[in-house]
């Protein structure tokens, strides 16, 4: 059962997500060296850190006739609705909010990096940034309705949008088993709404870095943490949602909370360097042709089962 | 020591670097690449996101004002440095870390307030080029570019925050959009020496397009010709013939692969290019290569990401004087990226053919040297007709498929022998 933690936890949200953040962007650079040859030292893994001091001490860029208000509040929006994302994942058996809407909350926050993205992009004034930002929104056109499908399957197989009750109905068989097609359209959406791996689209090389080519300094930090704050939120909702929460053997469950959502993470960061960018054009295609219909039919399922069987499908 | 200084010395510590490639600067690049993936440096993807900014090359005068550019848009504390043959780099580089983390020199070189912004000011380490000022016209980056569109005051033409607002037109859907204009280059990220592409945008589309190369002195060696302008003189053998090959190859798919986000495969076709340059032994570095380009070919997702875009028919190729792979492959940028990877497995395996090349027999990485105009010359001529109608991201796969090289442009190279 998943228990409430005192209001007071909620500080701790953000510190235990910039954690495991600071672990995947850590095991990140460590890829990173392997592929290319260099030798890999404590400076390599802590290069994180040394990024955070780089750009807490950088000067802050200044474009012409810059939207300042948009811009700053776009930038800050995108690592705050991560944290907000995070207050209704239960860590082990404690959750910040048990609210009854745990899913729906999940998602809204993470659309609220749409608005978020588009006006970092907007806001800068310049020609790669504003690029970068409508591509976002192009993505979104394109991730969403898949991820918010994938979502339903969830709840529908709990038959709650409460996160701890779905985390119970797990008890028996874990929902990335007998979800696949789910769990895998969940993965994606997490690179897409974070930006990373293969759907950098957004922040494309090819765009010299699009949202963020026009920011330094602390204004680079906020966007670039954010991501990552993004993808660790995503990996720490998959645990209750497709990968029975914290149960598990021997161990206690926040222990089983933190293996797993490493793991997440450890695939989602190994996995995306590994793939070319997709192209939100070519992707919105194979979004609404091929994995809408696929999580609708999931989703289908999923209800086929609870209505005949009440629960899971053993 | 105090806050500041202390954060500056830790971030110096890995400095984000961006390289900023001119024409005859090839070896410079090359050996500043490799000594930035040894490092383990980060390549910044533009200027806003560099420490420092690594000049590769002599800078011809017409490049003075867009490197000035450049280094305006790049924010404090920053290095600005440069080396102008390989073996000068290493020194470069540390220079510019220790500048980058000196607080006091940093605290110096910053602008007095309200002075007008000159690209005087700055730490250099490093000669720098003088600076005229640019108009509003000139070459521009990310970093500053003037973008004025997009911003919905159709009541208010004319100047917007001292910038011009765009003006609208006819776009292919029937919708009247704002129209930018937009310089690409010459310094972008993963983007061929020298090369403007001036783009008429409306959203993410190209409507218009003309391409160049600016900063051709006509001084640089032609790098990746060497061997075969050696073979007419003196002997080069295949094997060197074919490494160099295979290096320019892997130079050109390192870009592409950059530019449609592979990063993994793009770092490897690095590593392997500087390998092969540095002689490693055929024994590993063959089977390397050919394990490389195998699994580029192969990859589903980028065969998607990429087909269709940028069809250049051999037709249209041998009209416009597009020689090499281009010309072989004869399609869109999935089969040109296809023919790289193919001709590079094939030099691979003569990479220990001692024989002398014949120069009758060879020719460059990017078409015959045969005297008339040069192929990359027959690159660019075709880039505007690729590039109308094109996405943004469509557009920069299409020209790194293509790959033009300024080199080639130099008089005293193609065609007339290289006297060393």
């Amino acid at each position: 059962m998943v228990a409430s933690a005192p209001p007071w936890a909620v500080v701790l949200v953000p510190v235990i997500l910039a954690g495991f953040a600071f672990a995947a962007a850590a095991a990140d650079g460590i890829f990173t060296a392997r592929a290319a040859g260099v030798r890999l030292t404590g400076a390599v893994a802590a290069a994180p850190l040394a990024e955070v001091a780089r750009l807490l001490a950088g000067q802050r860029r200044a474009t012409p006739a810059a939207d300042r208000v948009l811009w700053r509040s776009g930038l800050i929006a995108v690592p705050v609705a991560a944290a907000l994302a995070a207050v209704v994942i239960p860590f082990g058996s404690v959750t910040v909010s048990r609210m009854s809407v745990g899913v729906v909350w999940f998602n809204a926050m993470e659309v609220l990096t749409w608005a978020a993205v588009w006006m970092a992009g907007w806001g800068a004034n310049a020609t790669l940034g504003l690029v970068g930002g409508y591509r976002f929104v192009a993505q979104g056109l394109a991730y969403q309705l898949p991820l918010m499908f994938a979502l339903i399957c969830a709840a529908a197989g709990a038959q709650s949008l409460n996160v701890a009750q779905v985390v119970t109905a797990q008890a028996h068989l874990w929902f990335a088993v007998w979800m696949p097609a789910a769990f895998a359209v969940y993965l994606a959406a997490v690179y897409a709404f974070s930006f990373l791996g293969p759907f950098s689209y957004p922040a494309g090389r090819d765009l010299a870095g699009g949202v963020m080519a026009e920011l330094s300094g602390p204004d680079r930090l906020m966007l670039q943490a954010g991501r990552w704050l993004l993808l660790t939120a995503g990996a720490g909702m998959a645990v209750p949602l497709f990968l029975g929460g914290g149960a598990g053997p021997l161990l206690p469950t926040w222990v089983w909370s933190a293996v797993k959502t490493l793991a997440v993470l450890a695939v989602l960061v190994w996995a995306r360097r590994r793939l070319p960018t997709i192209r939100a054009d070519r992707y919105a295609e194979v979004a609404w042709v091929v994995l809408i219909p696929l999580t609708i039919v999931q989703a289908l399922v999923v209800s086929l089962v609870v209505l005949t069987r009440g629960g899971v499908p053993l | 020591m105090g806050l500041t200084q202390a954060l500056l010395r830790v971030g110096a510590a890995r400095p984000h670097v961006m390289i900023a490639s001119v024409p005859g600067g090839t070896e410079v690049r090359l050996a500043a690449e490799a000594e930035l993936r040894r490092r383990g440096w980060p390549a910044a993807p533009s200027p806003a996101d560099a420490d420092v900014l690594l000049i590769a090359g002599n800078v011809p005068g017409e490049l003075d004002d867009p490197v000035a550019e450049v280094w305006r848009a790049v924010p404090a504390p920053r290095a600005r440095t440069q080396a102008v043959s390989p073996d000068e780099v290493p020194a470069a580089l540390d220079r510019a870390r220790s500048l980058a983390g000196d607080l006091s020199r940093q605290r110096a070189a910053l602008p007095v307030p309200g002075d007008p912004p000159d690209e005087g000011e700055g730490p250099q380490a490093g000669g720098g080029p003088g600076h005229k000022n640019g108009g509003p016209g000139g070459m521009q980056m990310p970093g500053g570019m003037d973008m004025a569109g997009g911003m919905g005051m159709a009541g208010e033409m004319g100047m917007a925050g001292g910038l011009r607002v765009a003006s609208r037109g006819e776009d292919r859907d029937g919708l009247k959009l704002d129209q930018l204009h937009v310089p690409l280059g010459p310094f972008l990220p993963d983007w061929p020496a020298g090369l403007v592409v001036r783009v008429t945008l409306q959203g993410d589309v190209i409507q218009h397009a003309t391409a160049g190369f600016v900063g051709v002195t006509g001084e640089g060696r032609p790098y990746w010709y060497e061997p075969w302008l050696r073979a007419a003189g003196e002997r080069a053998d295949v094997g060197e013939a074919a490494r160099r090959r295979t290096a320019a190859y892997l130079d050109s798919l390192g870009r592409f692969l950059a530019v449609a986000g592979w990063d993994l495969a793009a770092v490897t076709a690095r590593r392997l290019r500087d390998e092969s340059l540095a002689n490693a032994p055929e024994a590993t570095l063959g089977p390397a290569v050919r394990k490389f380009a195998r699994r580029v070919c192969r990859s589903r997702v980028l065969a998607w990401a990429t087909r269709g875009l940028g069809v250049l028919s051999p037709a249209e190729a041998v009209a416009a004087g597009v020689g090499g792979p281009a010309l072989r492959a004869g399609g869109d940028v999935c089969t040109r990226y296809r023919q790289w990877c193919a001709e590079v497995a094939e030099a691979a395996a003569v990479f220990a053919d001692r024989s002398p090349a014949d120069p009758g027999l060879l020719e460059g990485p990017r078409g015959p040297l045969d005297g008339r105009a040069a192929p990359s010359a027959g690159l660019v001529a075709v880039l505007p007709g690729l590039l109308a109608g094109a996405e943004f991201a469509a557009a920069r796969l299409i020209i790194a498929s293509l790959d033009p090289d300024a080199d080639e442009l130099a008089p005293a190279g193609v065609g007339a022998g290289h006297g060393g």
